[in-house]
């Protein structure tokens, strides 16, 4: 975060504040990776134990959330940050947001994955699955790194891999859909797979969110709703 | 660029420990010093006291020995006396008119009088004894009433008249006049039992001194009065009033207010401080040179007085009114440009109104040091010595300083008593002048 | 050897800031400054500043101590003419007009551009004779009537008539700071003047009395237009249109409020508003 030059403010504690909810942010980046990890291996590999675990652990990512939220509404109204600041601080609390959907997204295959295997019931598409939890685990990855590195090019390269993650979704859906008309006994099963994939896509969404934040702390131009090409063409002619 | 990791923790835990001994250890070293440091102020506070109890003490020295020896100066003795305006003995007749009236020989009806009261008294020196009793204010006394009324003469009244005063001091000293040989006075053991007998028969009266007051200067200490005095310090006065004020107002606005801040103005204000300090004997010379010697203004006239003592007191004013404009904060001249008032505006609207206590303050206190003057008006002759009251600021005249210095150098015990009561009024105007100035500040207190 | 080298970074820093970031004109000025240097002495306080004030808009001016932004201010009405050794260079009009050439005397321009002041300096006088001061000078009424019309509007304007209307011969030293501050503002619209200057106009005032003021400023938008120095981000952030950042005595970048205040061009817009150290 050295663009930002949180450790320069005339107000020591200022800078250690604004540290710690980087790093909060940052911790808790980490946790609901670990979570979105733990929770496709347990759907991947009928791990019932595993998935109880990710819907358990589930608290701790609103806990933090809670905290840093605290943290950002404190600073809000006792620094009246602006600028860089104040753009940290909205960005900070619109990425926990996301963060805890995401955590949201994983206890809830944690759940279908626990609920799969206590029922015994086959894991269908595992190997389409592992393809597309690989492609949002690794943007989801990289989208926090940005976030860590405030790296705006790396995050619009990000963002446009949610087209990929769709493409993915969609195929699968497709898959699901004639399957359970072929064969419509295994139809809970099946719907909870298709409710597993659906999450993976959220998820994928919830990091193009996060990338296009960083986009907004560092650039302060907010990037929503505009075409890829337009970003493009934008960042790529405009030098800061 | 500062290492936000570091610097908390590399100054965390071991300077905690530090402070709290320093602490403990100023908390020692403060109570160790306080004891000398309430020393020292109880020292200080003392010191202070007794200055003002020195000075206070001095105050009342000089007052209580200057009201101690005023104070008679006030009353004057009177006796009564069967008095005969033969118009023989006068030399005039009813028919007289008011000059005759004024030059007639009341002397001779005094004495006449005397004689017929004191009949023991044959011999020459005797008789001449009896004379000095009386002032010859009396024979004026005298004429006054006949003036007033022709009428009496030819009759025979009685009248309280002015004492001599020798006898004058006798009778307000309140001494047993049956004992002479323990009087010290000029006045002969003769003369003391005459006037016990005046005193034993209530033929003498302490009242009022009105003399004092409506007389001139004169010879004689019972006649001698202040008027002249007084009326000369008022033209003297009302001409150094009229002259220095609206000059060194004029004066302090424009140095204060529009002059531009260079060498020449520098140089100005320097000298205007330095004529603050010039001994005001100088000016006096100035005085005499240039308003009677070359402008050949009247000598001994209020108006030269006025002018010097003018000279003398426009620094005081100027320096005051420049302290007093400088005084009024610049926000109120800003308020007054920024809403398009012209430099001109700004100072007679809004300056000079909040300067103005200030000003008449210091112009008060500067007329007050010239009515206490005295060495410049020695220089252009107001030392003379007047009996008639000025009328004009042309007229010769004295003021109430100089007029103690005369009356200083008069060897009588009746001119001792007159000197310290002329220092009472002179005192008493100079309070009534502070008072005013007082009062004007606090009338006009600033309401910014 | 340690000023030295402060001098030497002051002097880089100095150096650093070359152009004014953004867009210093507007598209229907009512005072155009093109090129302002100001010196006191030899000193210079001002370099090469160009910056238009619009109709109808309340330009904020901030900047650390001695940045030259109140001496810029107070170029606008020649109020820096009572320095003896201040001098402007540099082309600034009020409406086209010059406001160093021979058309407009400095006391007419001072009716037209009116100032308030940091600490509130009512006169020692009564209320009513206060707002009635600038009109009298400049003869703007007939008789009694059109002046108690004249003093009326204006307390009414500055928000203030409700409270003083009882008692308008009390002294204006009475009121209270937020008051007499209002009571300022009255004097200063009661000349009809066309730009109104203020000087760190809330420095010496609690934050209700501050919230007062900067409602008025709001309302008083709609026909003057308005220049404010403040020292206050917040209250810059809050009642203006556009923001001018000044250092060192230039001017670094000026822009939108909105813009300035979330995203800052310049780095060292961005150092001050955000309190650390440039």
């Amino acid at each position: 975060m050295d663009k930002l030059h949180l450790d320069q403010h005339i107000s020591q504690q200022f800078n250690i504040e604004l540290e710690e909810i980087r790093s909060k942010v940052l911790a808790m980046g980490g946790l609901v990776e670990h979570q979105v990890s733990n929770g496709l291996t347990a759907l991947l590999e009928c791990d019932g134990d595993l998935g109880r675990q990710v819907a358990t652990a589930d608290f701790e990512v609103n806990n933090l959330e809670v905290g840093i939220d605290e943290d950002c509404i404190q600073i809000l109204a006792r620094r009246q940050p602006a600028a860089s600041d104040l753009r940290l601080i909205v960005t900070v609390i619109k990425v926990i947001t996301d963060l805890e959907r995401i955590g949201d997204e994983a206890e809830k295959m944690g759940r279908f994955a626990s609920e799969l295997a206590d029922t015994n019931q086959q894991v269908a598409y595992r190997k389409e699955l592992r393809h597309l939890g690989g492609l949002v685990k690794s943007m989801l990855r990289d989208a926090l790194d940005a976030f860590a590195r405030l790296d705006v090019d790396a995050a619009i390269k990000i963002a446009a891999r949610d087209e990929d993650i769709n493409a993915e979704y969609n195929t699968l859906s497709r898959l699901l859909a004639s399957h359970l008309m072929e064969d419509p006994r295994n139809v809970s099963a099946l719907l909870k797979i298709t409710w597993c994939a659906r999450a993976l896509e959220r998820i994928g969404d919830h990091s193009v969110n996060i990338c296009e934040y960083v986009v907004y702390l560092v650039k302060g131009r907010d990037i929503r709703h505009t075409s890829f090409d337009q970003i493009q063409a934008e960042f790529s002619t405009k030098k800061f | 660029m500062i290492d936000v990791n570091n610097s908390p923790g590399a100054s965390g835990s071991e300077p905690s420990n530090d402070t709290s001994a320093t602490r403990k250890n100023t908390t020692e070293l403060v109570k160790a010093t306080l004891a000398r440091r309430y020393a020292a102020e109880k020292r200080f506070r003392f010191y202070g006291i007794f200055a003002i109890a020195a000075s206070l003490l001095f105050l009342a020295v000089l007052l209580t020995s200057i009201f101690i020896k005023g104070l008679p100066a006030f009353t004057a003795t009177k006796v009564q006396l069967e008095v005969t305006l033969d118009t023989e003995l006068l030399g005039i007749d009813a028919t007289a008119n008011e000059d005759a009236i004024r030059a007639a020989n009341y002397a001779a009806v005094i004495k006449k009088a005397m004689r017929e009261r004191f009949p023991d008294a044959t011999k020459r020196k005797q008789k001449k004894e009896l004379d000095r009793l009386m002032s010859t204010g009396a024979e004026y006394d005298i004429a006054r009433r006949v003036q007033e009324n022709p009428n009496l003469l030819g009759q025979t009244v009685t009248l309280w008249l002015q004492a001599d005063d020798e006898l004058d001091a006798l009778i307000k000293s309140g001494v047993d006049l049956t004992k002479p040989d323990a009087i010290s006075t000029r006045m002969s053991d003769q003369q003391i039992a005459w006037a016990n007998q005046f005193k034993e028969t209530g033929e003498v009266k302490t009242g009022f001194n009105t003399a004092f007051f409506t007389n001139g200067d004169s010879r004689e200490p019972e006649q001698a009065g202040i008027r002249a005095a007084l009326t000369g310090s008022a033209f003297t006065l009302l001409v150094t009033f009229l002259l220095s004020f609206p000059i060194a107002v004029a004066a302090a606005i424009y140095l204060e207010e529009f002059a531009p801040q260079n060498r020449w103005t520098d140089i100005i204000e320097v000298n205007i401080n330095n004529l603050a300090a010039v001994p005001s004997i100088v000016f006096g010379l100035l005085g005499l040179a240039v308003f009677i010697n070359f402008m050949h203004l009247p000598r001994s006239a209020p108006i030269v007085g006025g002018l010097v003592l003018s000279l003398m007191t426009l620094p005081t004013i100027i320096i005051a009114s420049r302290a007093s404009l400088k005084a009024v904060p610049p926000s109120i001249r800003e308020a007054a440009t920024g809403l398009g008032a012209s430099p001109q505006q700004v100072v007679w609207h809004h300056v000079l109104p909040l300067a103005m206590p200030g000003i008449l303050t210091g112009t008060i206190i500067g007329l007050a040091q010239a009515l206490g003057e005295t060495a410049p008006l020695l220089m252009i002759g107001m030392v003379a010595f007047i009996v008639d009251i000025p009328t004009s600021i042309t007229d010769a005249s004295t003021v109430l300083p100089v007029q103690v210095f005369l009356w200083a150098d008069s060897p009588e015990r009746a001119f001792v008593e007159r000197t310290s009561a002329a220092i009472i009024v002179l005192l008493g105007f100079l309070v009534a002048m502070n008072a005013v100035a007082v009062l004007l500040r606090k009338k006009f207190e600033r309401r910014w | 050897m340690v000023d030295k080298a402060l001098n030497d970074t002051h002097q880089s820093a100095f150096d650093a800031i070359k152009e004014t970031v953004g867009e210093f004109t507007v598209a229907d000025p009512k005072m155009r400054t093109k090129n302002v240097d100001v010196f006191y002495g030899d000193k210079q306080a001002i370099f090469d500043v160009s910056l238009d004030i619009g109709n109808n808009e309340v330009i904020a001016m901030i900047g650390p101590s001695g940045c030259g932004k109140s001496t810029f201010l107070r170029c606008l009405n020649r109020m820096n003419d009572t320095i003896p050794t201040c001098r402007v260079s540099g082309s600034m009009s009020l409406e086209g007009e010059d406001l160093y050439g021979p058309n407009l005397d400095p006391v007419l321009l001072r009716a037209r551009v009116g100032m308030v002041f940091q600490k509130p300096n009512p006169f020692a006088k009564s209320i009513y004779d206060n707002v009635a001061y600038g009109p009298r000078i400049h003869g703007l009424s007939n008789n009694r009537a059109e002046l108690d019309d004249i003093v009326i509007g204006s307390l009414k304007k500055a928000g203030l008539y409700d409270e003083v209307k009882d008692r308008l011969e009390a002294p204006g030293t009475s009121l209270s700071g937020g008051q007499q501050q209002r009571l300022c503002i009255a004097r200063t619209i009661a000349v009809s003047p066309e730009v109104i200057l203020m000087d760190e106009p809330c420095s010496a005032l609690d934050p209700i009395a501050t919230a007062r003021i900067e409602e008025l400023i709001d309302e008083l938008r709609e026909n003057y237009a308005i220049a404010i120095v403040t020292h206050s981000m917040q209250q810059a952030a809050r009642v203006s249109q556009r923001t001018a950042y000044f250092h060192l005595g230039k001017l670094v970048e000026v822009g939108e409020t909105n813009h300035i205040f979330t995203n800052p061009s310049h780095e060292l817009t961005e150092n001050y508003i955000t309190g650390r150290f440039g």
